[in-house]
């Protein structure tokens, strides 16, 4: 019943040496497919971020010019407050409302795993699917939810007007994640032991003090996960809007990924588009670092 | 015979520094330490398993320090109960015979025999965990049994298991692995194992061996204070008497009224009683001897009113003066 | 604070056939300490969950005070609980989680806070009042735990279920202690949930016996240790167990098994129950002599001995025939105890 990990040789030696290097021969691996998957294609795109290539032989460097001119583009900044808006609403609605349903499954019913299989449905609908379903679904002539709508007495037409073209949009995506956040829940409300909610009881603990005091703060962890899966992925939404509003009403709903790609795709403008690019990475990734340190900050406190 | 040489069970000393030891085939030897001290990790040095702890090992005068796991004649019993979950009682316990190559009537004949001695017959054909923890744990050492290791490392078997199913597996235990010509080394930070399973003990603190001898002589000799807190039930009393430091064990304070002192040079205290405990048998009496924390351990139900000082005395001979 | 009784209280759960708990009936006085102590599967923790009120009996009823309160919640029965390990609100302090209980009742602040302050006080709590229970040891949690459960006034009840298992064995005795002396002075009804006699021993006024078959006695820690009602108890108390032999070995009327205690017996040459020495086992030194546990091997099984080992314990002394004479014991019929000798 010896650990598979014990058999290895080299781990072995360890037994006899306070320090061994050979350890890290262990994750060469993980640092080679990193550095084939993420590093060498990111470095390719800063390397065409600071030059102005015209052909194979005639490359001039340009230094920060392509990052100056993306941030003085009107449209870049646009795009990016349209995209912060959407994130953040998405995160608004779909995190309590995945919170929500989470409590509103019953752990111990016979019903449960067809409930979570049923929820985890729309996670396994491909995008432009998803995209495509919506795009008839809310359509104001033939679709049955524009029909309704339109029917209840509100003119509605989310190819023509911008604020519906948002709030399809939004209503797609929680449509499409809320699962996400639920399941997830699900499974941190599920890891609670029993007598925390028998001691709350005995307690005298109201509903909404057991859910403040014993399950929200239990749920941290996987908030934590769930919040930083939704925001990188919100943050780069592509083919949902595509699909459904290709960035319209007028430019109402281009988000960046969307305007990059008639940058980089439309225009053939390469070293505009790698610097947008750069540009971008770095934002996620600012976004996630300040809400995790935010996090373990209040932790700590 | 094992031996182990230059041993440093934290693996923080330079080499050279470590402590030798050797067990002897056909007896016991508890290795008693708090935790945290290097008493798993001295099994794991020798059953050649990861672990943080340095030394070289040797069995019957053939080094073994380089040698897998696998290859060496050692088996292993867990603090926790670990069985394979997918075999039956039967099957586990044959799993070390199927790796040695033995073909199925004689396996089945040893596992049998094996079971019958652990009392465990009747579950051959369940699962485990469909047993209860004693039973799970028992199957757990049968498998380690059968695999007939010239070395067997039981690793505080007990610790996780109800007190009376410990109480009756220990008896059994001991007469179990004195039946065979085998290496024991058993783990516990419990004091009561030392005496009750243990030919001989091996102190270990913070990493590194304290003393080591029969059990009664550690008992009566125990190089400093603690070594002999370590074989205290539950800890030793600490006095100053005359600018020399000593200690007393619990169960050798009386109460002054105890005829059996008469006559004999005693030193006298006063106790100041905070609390009491017992277990039918045996009643602990805590309390305060000049501002030292001191426990008594008295036969049959004791109760002294608390807060109340009491006169205690002890045997001038039983004092173990550092 | 109130009387607990227990009529005829069973419980069966849905899915079994065979009842958990049959026909118990208790009488627990007011401000008692009392232990249930049991072995595992004897029903211990169903019973617990009946008197908190997560359960209802299927039949028979439970008075707090005379007034019945078998289909109440606990929280209506104003029943407080500390679990196996601690269980507090991670995101609050320790002064808010005391205060958590009362705050939820809507007492002024001032009434809160001087509760709180006194519990803090009776606990030693003072040190730690603004941190969070992640920062403490698993002792002082549960110190917080028991805190919590004691500092509603009107409290009724309080359920301790084994409280101690995860904390550290060397200072068990601390936090014993301390339950000891609260309920002492706070007259709290306390029921202390165990399988560790010296915990249900140490702890209780008066210590139950649970078998699957129900509680077998009820009685001080003395009557349950020298005085068994029932051979379940002699063999579950007491470390060893009581030694049994059949009544007629020892020439005891009207009793089919005579139970007695290793240190109830001593060795002699010649005795009506003859044996030979199989083990040893040494405790320790007392007034210069080697003393332990003798296991004698007879007709009858083994037999414990307690006392001066012979030969100071060497392995000499294996394989020799003595007698044991018994100075006092328990006699049993059909598994009740019948009689019982004079203490000597």
């Amino acid at each position: 019943m010896l650990p598979l990990l014990t058999n290895k040789r080299w781990l072995k030696v360890t037994a006899f040496k306070p320090h061994n290097n050979r350890a890290w021969l262990g994750v060469l691996p993980v640092f080679l497919i990193v550095g084939f998957s993420a590093v060498i294609p990111l470095m390719t795109v800063v390397n065409y971020s600071v030059q102005d290539i015209l052909d194979f032989n005639s490359r001039f460097f340009v230094g920060f010019q392509w990052y100056r001119d993306t941030l003085n583009d009107a449209r870049f900044v646009d795009a990016f407050i349209r995209q912060i808006g959407f994130s953040a609403t998405v995160l608004a609605v779909e995190i309590p409302l995945g919170i929500a349903v989470a409590k509103g499954i019953s752990k111990t019913s016979r019903m449960t795993p067809i409930v979570l299989v049923l929820l985890a449905l729309p996670l396994l609908i491909p995008w432009n699917v998803v995209g495509t379903i919506w795009l008839m679904f809310a359509r104001p002539d033939i679709g049955l939810l524009g029909v309704l709508i339109n029917a209840a007495g509100f003119s509605y037409n989310y190819t023509a007007d911008p604020l519906h073209a948002w709030l399809t949009l939004v209503a797609m995506d929680v449509w499409h994640w809320t699962s996400l956040v639920a399941l997830l829940s699900f499974a941190g409300l599920t890891s609670i032991p029993a007598p925390y909610y028998q001691a709350a009881e005995l307690d005298g603990a109201r509903a909404w003090q057991v859910f403040r005091y014993v399950e929200l703060p239990r749920l941290r962890g996987v908030l934590v996960i769930a919040v930083l899966l939704r925001l990188m992925d919100s943050f780069m939404i592509y083919t949902e809007p595509f699909v459904l509003t290709g960035g319209g009403p007028g430019n109402s709903t281009t988000f960046l990924t969307q305007y990059l790609a008639t940058m980089a795709v439309g225009q053939f403008d390469l070293g505009p588009a790698a610097a947008f690019s750069v540009l971008y990475f770095l934002f996620i990734l600012l976004f996630c670092w300040l809400f995790y340190t935010m996090v373990m900050r209040n932790d700590e406190r | 015979m094992l031996e182990v040489v230059d041993v440093d069970l934290k693996g923080a000393e330079p080499a050279g520094e470590g402590f030798a030891h050797t067990f002897l085939p056909g007896e016991i030897t508890v290795v008693l330490g708090a935790n945290q001290s290097g008493k798993t990790d001295l099994c794991r040095l020798i059953a050649g398993l990861n672990t943080r702890a340095t030394g070289r090992v040797w069995l019957d005068r053939q080094e073994i320090s380089q040698l897998d796991s696998r290859r060496r004649s050692v088996s292993m019993v867990y603090q926790a109960f670990i069985n394979y979950p997918n075999l039956t009682v039967a099957q586990n316990i044959g799993s070390p015979l199927r790796a040695q190559g033995i073909e199925l009537p004689a396996r089945e004949a040893r596992v049998a025999d094996i079971a019958e001695r652990l009392s465990i017959q009747d579950y051959l054909g369940r699962f485990p965990h469909e047993l209860s923890g004693g039973q799970q744990q028992r199957v757990a050492i049968a498998r380690a049994l059968a695999k007939q290791a010239r070395v067997l490392l039981l690793d505080e078997p007990l610790v996780n298991l109800d007190f009376k199913l410990r109480e009756a597996l220990e008896v059994e235990l001991r007469d179990l692995l004195h039946a065979s010509n085998t290496v024991v080394v058993y783990t516990s930070s419990d004091p009561r194992d030392a005496f009750s399973l243990g030919d001989q003990l091996l102190l270990l603190d913070g990493g590194k061996k304290l003393q080591s001898g029969k059990p009664i002589d550690v008992y009566r000799q125990p190089v400093d204070a603690r070594a002999m807190g370590l074989l205290a039930d539950p800890c030793i009393n600490e006095l100053k008497h005359e600018a020399r430091e000593g200690a007393l064990r619990p169960e050798h304070v009386f109460f002054a009224d105890d005829l059996a002192l008469r006559g004999r040079s005693c030193i006298a205290f006063e106790l100041t009683v905070i609390a009491c405990e017992t277990n039918g048998d045996e009643s602990f009496v805590h309390g305060e001897v000049a501002g030292a924390q001191w426990v008594m351990r008295c036969d049959g139900i004791r109760r002294p009113r608390l807060g109340s000082r009491v006169s205690v005395k002890a045997l001038e001979q039983d004092v173990i003066w550092f | 604070m109130a009387k607990i009784a227990l009529d005829k209280v069973s419980f069966t759960y849905p899915s079994a056939d065979k009842a958990t708990l049959a026909n118990l009936s208790l009488q627990i006085a007011q401000g008692e300490s009392h232990a249930l102590l049991g072995a595992s599967g004897a029903g211990k923790t169903t019973l617990l969950n009946v008197l908190s009120g997560l359960l209802q009996p299927s039949s028979g009823q439970i008075f707090f005070d005379d007034i019945e309160v078998s289909q109440l919640s606990g929280r209506q029965r104003q029943v407080a609980q500390v679990f196996q390990f601690p269980v507090l609100y991670e995101s609050l302090n320790v002064a808010d989680n005391l205060a958590f209980p009362l705050r939820v009742q809507k007492l002024t602040k001032s009434k809160v806070n001087a509760r709180v302050d006194y519990i803090c006080g009776e606990l030693g709590l003072d040190a730690v009042r603004q941190a969070k229970p992640k920062s403490l040891s698993l002792f002082e949690k549960q110190l917080v735990a028991v805190g919590k459960a004691l500092v509603r006034p009107d409290v009724s009840l309080v359920l301790l279920d084994e409280p101690l298992t995860a904390v550290e064995p060397k200072i068990k005795w601390r936090l014993r202690q301390t339950l000891r002396k609260v309920q002492a002075e706070f007259g709290v009804t306390m029921i202390y949930v165990t399988h560790d006699q010296t915990e249900a021993l140490t702890f209780a006024d008066r210590v139950s016996v649970l078998t699957a078959d129900g509680i077998v006695q009820t009685d001080t820690p003395q009557a349950v240790y020298q005085s068994p009602a029932h051979e379940f108890v002699g063999h579950f108390v007491g470390s060893p167990g009581m030694n049994f032999v059949p009544a007629d070995v020892l020439s005891i009327p009207g009793a089919q098994r005579v139970g007695f205690r290793s240190e109830w017996a001593s060795l002699v040459t010649r005795a009506p129950l003859m044996g030979v020495i199989k083990r040893q086992r040494v405790q320790g030194t007392r007034k210069g002599k080697v003393y332990g546990l003798v296991t004698v091997q007879t007709a009858f099984g083994p037999i414990y001995v307690r006392g001066d080992l012979a030969d100071g314990g060497a392995d000499a002394a294996l394989g020799t025939a003595v007698g044991v004479q018994v100075d006092r014991y328990v006699a049993f019929a059909n598994q009740q105890k019948v009689a019982e000798s004079d203490r000597l």
